[in-house]
């Protein structure tokens, strides 16, 4: 309707400057629902041009610095799934923010993990949520792990080369499919698997994880095996640190254990059982 | 008397000299022969009933579908061609969910009636390239009943062809709609419960539908605030059914 | 960064599938000057949210470079109100980085606001507005909005609401949050005195079992010093920010503007 509108009435700025492509825009922000017509910038090579802007990694100096994710890990076991990440956003070396939610809850039952651009995922495994509930709604089922992961991972497949950051794994356990993990990247790398790590501390987590994983472990042996692998990153990884966020997935849907700081734990795990003995520091 | 109104029945952007648009007032015509559908509002929730036709006792009854869920808080009840109200479904799912994903919060009930109306009347010839363009050559030949809760209580809307829409307490429409809303103008009140509605959308049902009323030719819904929209089981359906029965 | 169009997992933080590598000049091809559409205009802002009202304050100087080009530039904006005053506006937002850009993105996320009250006849919460505002930006994805901005309002439930958000959109509620070039300067200050980070209980024994303070929620008084504090100190070490303060108080009956003046050197 709105649309309509600007289709039959001349607007009274459209000689003040205002371009198509702004109108356009504007238009976009509320009238059909679901386009997603992005912004460009007016130059040839507008990923080169993003890249140059954006980049911290390759160029510490960009102006446009954006909040990035890091650790995070999920792993399947016979109990469901772990989902485990810690909480420390950087803008190059600023900690943006201790406190970021890097689990997203797509639904009641499906999980996303967030690790590059932090605005990638918020928004796209939004995006998904919205298509699986669509999903459901037309099909009258919920949707399989696999199928979510291939929309997410179809989607940023469009957007390939076009400057999108994002490690992203998304974990679910449905009657039809079991406990499910799929590993999706901005490349439009879509892989099935039992555990991924997922983000700069990704090696450190793998380190403890790879030692101590096995699929028969039980449901407390789980939850402690991925906060102690994040611990591990947020450790030796200066990317990672802030809380440790934990989630398990059952088929009844996930549940939350936490979003604990890993300064107590830390100090537990060394003191009480005598990890950590690189740290020589002696608290009374 | 339709060979007067021949000139102008054809075209679907002329007015005729009187100022109707035919084709759009026979759109309505066409949702009266559909099946009745009836939607009765209460102040705990908004119950839908429909009456289902089956044609033949070999039809699968569950596989028709004249409730459906558009969000988790809003459903609606359909008269007229079904599958033209499959497309505007469509619609108001993507548009609740596209309003849930751009704003975090349930889209408005009268908000999602809005965007269903504005599909409406996306029919006609238009221009190609045009940005929004045209959907149907005709007007859609469907009603639909959308009831939901949200911030403001339980509601009801009645969404016309004609692109237009109204809040009732109870409204009936389809075939039988003109008995039936008679039957609810005399029988409806603000302090009905949520089964008294139940009852009421029944017998109002069994009143107007030419087969016999059992559990399997008609179909209940509802919309509150604790369960959302749901659409009821055939126990349930079975347990509303023996109530009015028994009576 | 190598590794860019093979299949292998990244070793590092997910890459950017950025397809082209920068280029570099040293090749002696032709110099191109790139397009850069942004400016930093400097200056700080910051949010603190209370259990009955949201601080949203900014100073007013405006520079390039090392120049000062006004002492007067708001970067606190109140959303969604009528008229040339923005009466009856319940949403402050704040933006700080190339002033044009902010300047844009008000007028975008105003006008979203104000189409919303007419498409859906009541006012938009500002827990929508805060989605909201983080898709406009990320419309801008591939030509970002060059901001970093902070919106404040009142939730449903009456409680101080602050969100934080970056360039492209991400975002995230806060109790408090800084932005801006001094941002480094008054975040750790804000962590101490609002969060009560690294506080520990003074007469609790030392080891593992050393109690954290927990966080109060502050009275509207006590969050107003802090804010005057943490600008009058950034100014001290920040030559983009000073010359004047502004600070916007929201509370359920509507939006209070206070003004003060800082160092102008």
């Amino acid at each position: 309707m709105n649309s309509l509108v600007a289709r039959y009435s001349r607007p009274a700025f459209q000689n003040e400057g205002y371009g198509e492509e702004e109108q356009q825009q504007a238009l976009a922000d509320f009238a059909s629902p679901l386009s997603l017509n992005f912004a460009l910038p007016p130059v040839a090579s507008s990923a080169s041009w993003l890249r140059a802007m954006t980049d911290d990694h390759s160029n510490p100096n960009c102006p446009i610095k954006i909040a990035h994710g890091t650790t995070t890990l999920a792993f399947r076991f016979k109990g469901g799934i772990i989902v485990a990440t810690d909480s420390r956003a950087t803008a190059g070396n600023w900690i943006a923010s201790q406190t970021v939610k890097k689990v997203i809850e797509i639904n009641s039952c499906l999980l996303g993990t967030m690790a590059g651009g932090a605005a990638d995922c918020q928004y796209w495994l939004a995006y998904l949520g919205m298509q699986c509930r669509l999903h459901e709604l037309r099909h009258k089922r919920r949707i399989s792990v696999a199928a979510a992961s291939k929309i997410l991972a179809n989607l940023v497949y469009s957007y390939k080369g076009k400057g999108l950051s994002m490690g992203t794994m998304c974990a679910g356990v449905t009657p039809s499919e079991g406990p499910a993990l799929y590993y999706i990247d901005s490349d439009g790398t879509r892989l099935a698997g039992n555990l991924f790590c997922v983000g700069s501390g990704q090696t450190f987590a793998y380190g403890v994880l790879d030692a101590e994983y096995k699929y028969e472990l039980e449901d407390d042996e789980a939850l402690e095996l991925g906060r102690r692998s994040i611990l591990a990153a947020t450790h030796r990884d200066a990317f990672s640190g802030g809380f440790i966020n934990l989630y398990h997935i059952q088929e009844a849907g996930w549940t939350k254990h936490g979003f604990s700081d890993t300064n107590p734990i830390f100090w537990e795990t060394k003191l009480k059982k005598g990890e950590f003995s690189n740290v020589t520091s002696e608290l009374v | 008397m339709f060979i007067a109104r021949s000139e102008y029945d054809r075209g679907i952007n002329t007015f005729s000299p009187e100022g109707r648009l035919f084709q759009v007032e026979y759109s309505l015509e066409a949702i009266k022969l559909g099946s009745t559908a009836i939607g009765v509002t209460t102040a705990s929730g908004t119950v839908l009933g429909v009456e289902k036709r089956i044609t033949s006792s070999l039809l699968e009854t569950s596989s028709v579908e004249k409730v459906v869920e558009i969000d988790q808080h809003i459903g609606c009840a359909m008269s007229g061609l079904q599958a033209d109200a499959r497309s505007m479904i469509e619609h108001a799912r993507v548009t609740s969910q596209s309003h849930a994903f751009n704003y975090n919060e349930p889209i408005k009930v009268e908000s999602c009636t809005q965007a269903i109306c504005d599909l409406a009347l996306r029919f006609g010839e238009s221009a190609s390239g045009e940005e929004e363009e045209s959907i149907m050559s005709r007007p859609f030949g469907v009603a639909l009943l959308i009831a939901g809760y949200d911030e403001d209580g339980p509601s009801l809307y009645h969404a016309e062809p004609s692109g237009t829409f109204y809040r009732y307490d109870a409204k009936a429409i389809g075939s039988g709609s003109e008995g039936a809303q008679a039957e609810l103008q005399s029988s409806y009140h603000k302090s009905l419960t949520l089964p008294e509605a139940e009852d009421l959308v029944l017998k109002t049902l069994k009143q107007v539908m030419e087969e016999k009323l059992d559990a399997n030719n008609v179909q209940l819904a509802s919309v509150t605030k604790e369960k959302g929209f749901r659409v009821y089981g055939d126990e349930e359906m079975k347990g509303c059914v023996g109530r009015i029965e028994n009576e | 960064m190598a590794a860019l169009s093979s299949y292998s997992m990244p070793t590092e933080q997910p890459a950017f599938s950025f397809q082209n590598q920068p280029q570099s000049h040293a090749s002696g091809g032709p110099t191109q000057h790139s397009f850069y559409p942004y400016t930093d205009n400097g200056g700080s802002t910051l949010g603190i949210s209370g259990s009955s009202f949201t601080i949203i304050a900014g100073d007013t100087r405006m520079t390039s470079g090392y120049n000062i080009l006004t002492r007067y530039a708001p970067k606190l904006f109140r959303i969604g109100g009528e008229g040339p005053e923005h009466a009856g506006a319940k949403i402050v937002l704040s933006v700080v980085g190339f002033a044009a850009d902010g300047q844009a993105l008000q007028e975008r996320l105003d006008m979203v606001v104000k189409m919303y009250r007419y498409q859906h006849g009541k006012d938009m919460s500002v827990h929508a507005c805060a989605q909201r505002l983080s898709h406009i930006l990320y419309n801008k994805r591939f030509f970002p909005y060059y901001v970093q901005a902070i919106l404040g309002g009142i939730d449903e439930e009456g409680v101080g609401a602050l969100y934080s958000y970056d360039p492209v959109g991400s975002y995230e509620r806060e109790q408090c949050r800084a932005a801006g070039a001094a941002a480094s300067l008054i975040m750790p200050f804000l962590d101490n005195q609002v969060n009560l980070k690294n506080q520990y209980e003074p007469d609790a024994p030392q080891g593992l079992e050393k109690p954290q303070l927990q966080p109060q929620p502050l009275d509207r008084q006590t969050v107003e010093e802090l804010v005057r504090d943490a600008f009058t100190s950034a100014v001290e070490r920040h030559i983009e920010v000073g010359d004047g303060l502004q600070m916007m108080v929201i509370t359920k009956d509507g939006i209070e503007e206070l003004y003060s003046p800082l160092k102008q050197d």
